[in-house]
């Protein structure tokens, strides 16, 4: 093991000073054989990269000073067995009673294989407020709908939430364990389902990857498809939470005709790009079959609905006020933990990662931003950025009107190397921090957006009524898949 | 009339009220599912529905490839669901021949608790298939 020369101090100062200079935290990553590394997205796109190598199995946390780092390194402590000495809260956050004694999935160079699990309850001890007048509620894992898995244990008085403390990860897979020792070629399918809502997020990244280890550079023409597919995605996730929010307070008009518009583009994705919901569409150095004129009929055809939906929706004023005020994030709050994506957008902050994608260069997009933090500005800013969407791919489309036939790249067997990619998905900055040794997957880690906005979201709900909780939980909409894994 | 009515307990019945539960899905097949509640599809329509509580189900529509900490959730859903009741496994994951059979933390599919009445596959399947599959095979309970 290489002895670190840096200091504890160090360690704090340098990231602290990423943070102060307005970058933004891609991963907190752990590597089997000791080291720690955290990569940060620089104001000027460049990424940055400290790190940490362990001499036994403790690390110095850096939680105190860099709040939005807590959930890395508990998951670090639960994957690895690594301990972030100094970490205020260490409890379980994926792990469970019921993962036996020892089993750290991620600790080795190798798949890990299934453990005998011990026969108990997954519970996990659950942060409360106590106190004369306190209830606690618990809800889930199962929801009493069509909903992913995730366990809630609020703390009320009278209507109010004081606190909500979350018990996710129910759904964990082990998706990077899986990931480890496989041929890189063959892992496409399961990046394409890390998460059903930001799939092209996620296969764009490991595209990027791939081609940035072997040194490829794709053509504009195959840029543009991506493009195309990415903001496909973009419109798609974005008009299945604009159809959640309405339902969330009852107003099932709004909901069914927004549901309507979804199904309508799903039916002419599945035709231009060959899924529904766009899984297995990105690959590394290939191009897409965008059937250039079919995409800009089913922009047209979306925005003939959505114009008179926006007025309707807009225009209510019972809706309006049932989104105001609540579920408030303050901007101070989605600063100090990172908060991503529309999250962060709707409280003042102006991020997008797509200002530092080079696959970006060039195209005018505009930007949403909002700044009360609300129901209501989460709502806006996905309005906004469904418009500022298809305005992007009507101006590539124009351009991508002649072009020859395109070329194949095939990457090498033997690829080798690290790359760290992102890209900003429907909810968010995305990152993957991969590691390939001939050929082979050494570590793949996925730090998606909503990893940053689950704790803002607890944040988000102290204060409100109990009642509201599912009408600010669909603004934000989070996917517990892509924080799970 | 009263004693006809009762006949009817241990039959199957033509509406088919059912439980979600996610058990490790990526969120495709619950966004499938919940599109046959848009008007395109409009399953109450044919009297299929999610309902709120197990209690109130004919069966269970299990969707993932049955994490190991959605196992025992799982399980109580089902033993929540009066008799007679029916397993749905909707999609490859739950079917168990999903792309996540291998990873450590997963159970491949609902096989392990019960052999499912219906499988419905595809990653995920599409909606009109969801619908016609229920269809037909509520047709064959008779």
């Amino acid at each position: 093991m290489i002895a670190t020369l840096m200091t504890e101090n160090d360690w704090a100062a340098h990231n602290v000073r990423r943070k102060n200079l307005g970058a933004h935290v891609l991963g907190v990553t752990a590597f089997a054989g000791g080291r720690i590394s955290i990569h940060w997205l620089m104001p000027s796109g460049q990424i940055a990269e400290e790190n940490w190598d362990m001499d036994g199995v403790e690390f110095p946390s850096l939680t105190v000073e860099l709040p939005e780092v807590a959930w890395d390194e508990r998951e670090i402590h639960d994957m690895f067995g690594y301990r972030p000495k100094g970490h205020p809260d260490l409890r379980a956050l994926v792990r469970n009673p019921r993962w036996p004694d020892g089993f750290y999935p991620l600790a080795g160079p190798n798949a890990p294989s299934k453990p005998q699990w011990i026969e108990v309850a997954p519970n996990n001890p659950a942060q409360t407020v106590e106190g004369e007048g306190v209830t606690i509620m618990k809800v889930g894992p199962t929801h009493a709908g069509i909903i992913e898995s995730g366990h809630f244990v609020f703390s009320i008085i009278g209507e109010n939430i004081l606190h909500v403390d979350l018990h996710l990860f129910q759904n964990h897979r082990g998706v990077e364990g899986q990931l480890q020792g496989r041929p890189i070629g063959s892992v496409w399918p399961l990046i394409s389902r890390i998460c059903g809502a930001d799939t092209v997020s996620h296969q764009t990244n490991l595209a990027m990857a791939v081609e940035e280890m072997a040194g490829y550079q794709i053509p504009e023409e195959i840029q543009w498809q991506r493009i195309l597919v990415l903001e496909s995605e973009r419109i798609l996730s974005h008009l299945n939470d604009l159809a959640q929010i309405p339902a969330g307070v009852g107003f099932s008009v709004a909901n069914q005709r927004a549901l309507a518009m979804k199904e309508r583009w799903q039916r002419g994705l599945e035709v231009i790009f060959g899924h529904r919901l766009l899984f297995d569409t990105v690959q590394a150095g290939k191009p897409l079959d965008v059937d250039i004129e079919a995409l800009g009929t089913l922009i047209v055809e979306l925005q003939r609905e959505w114009r008179p939906w926006r007025s309707l929706v807009q225009g209510h004023h019972g809706f309006q006020d049932r989104m105001e005020g609540v579920g408030v994030v303050r901007q101070s709050d989605a600063l100090r933990l990172g908060g991503q994506g529309i999250v962060a957008r709707a409280s003042g902050l102006t991020f997008d990662a797509r200002q530092q994608m080079p696959l970006y260069e060039g195209w005018p997009l505009d930007y949403a931003s909002e700044t009360s933090g609300d129901v209501s500005s989460r709502f806006k800013v996905r309005l906004d950025e469904v418009e500022a969407s298809w305005r992007l791919m009507e101006r590539v489309l124009q351009r991508s009107r002649i072009h020859g036939a395109l070329p194949v790249w095939e990457p090498p067997s033997d690829l080798a190397g690290q790359a760290v990619t992102f890209s900003e998905s429907p909810h968010g900055l995305n990152a993957h921090i991969v590691a390939v040794d001939r050929g082979q997957v050494i570590r793949y880690h996925v730090r998606s957006g909503p990893f940053r906005n689950w704790p803002l979201l607890a944040k988000a709900v102290a204060g409100n009524a109990v009642g509201d909780f599912p009408l600010i939980n669909k603004s934000f909409e989070l996917c517990y898949s892509c924080l799970d894994r | 009339m009263a004693l006809k009515g009762l006949k009817l307990v241990g039959k199957p019945i033509k509406a088919l009220q059912l439980r979600h539960v996610d058990a490790g899905s990526c969120n495709g097949c619950e966004q499938e599912l919940t599109a046959l509640g848009n008007g395109f599809y409009d399953m109450q329509h044919f009297g299929i529905d999610v309902v709120a509580s197990p209690r109130h189900a004919d069966g269970l529509v299990v969707t993932g490839p049955v994490t190991d900490t959605m196992k025992r959730p799982l399980v109580q859903d089902w033993d929540a669901v009066p008799e007679p009741k029916w397993l749905i496994a909707l999609g490859d994951c739950a079917a168990g021949c999903g792309v996540f059979q291998d990873a450590y933390a997963c159970h491949g599919g609902v096989d392990g608790m019960r052999t499912p009445d219906l499988v419905i596959s595809g990653c995920p399947p599409k909606p009109q298939d969801i619908l016609q599959k229920i269809a037909l095979w509520r047709k064959t309970l008779g």
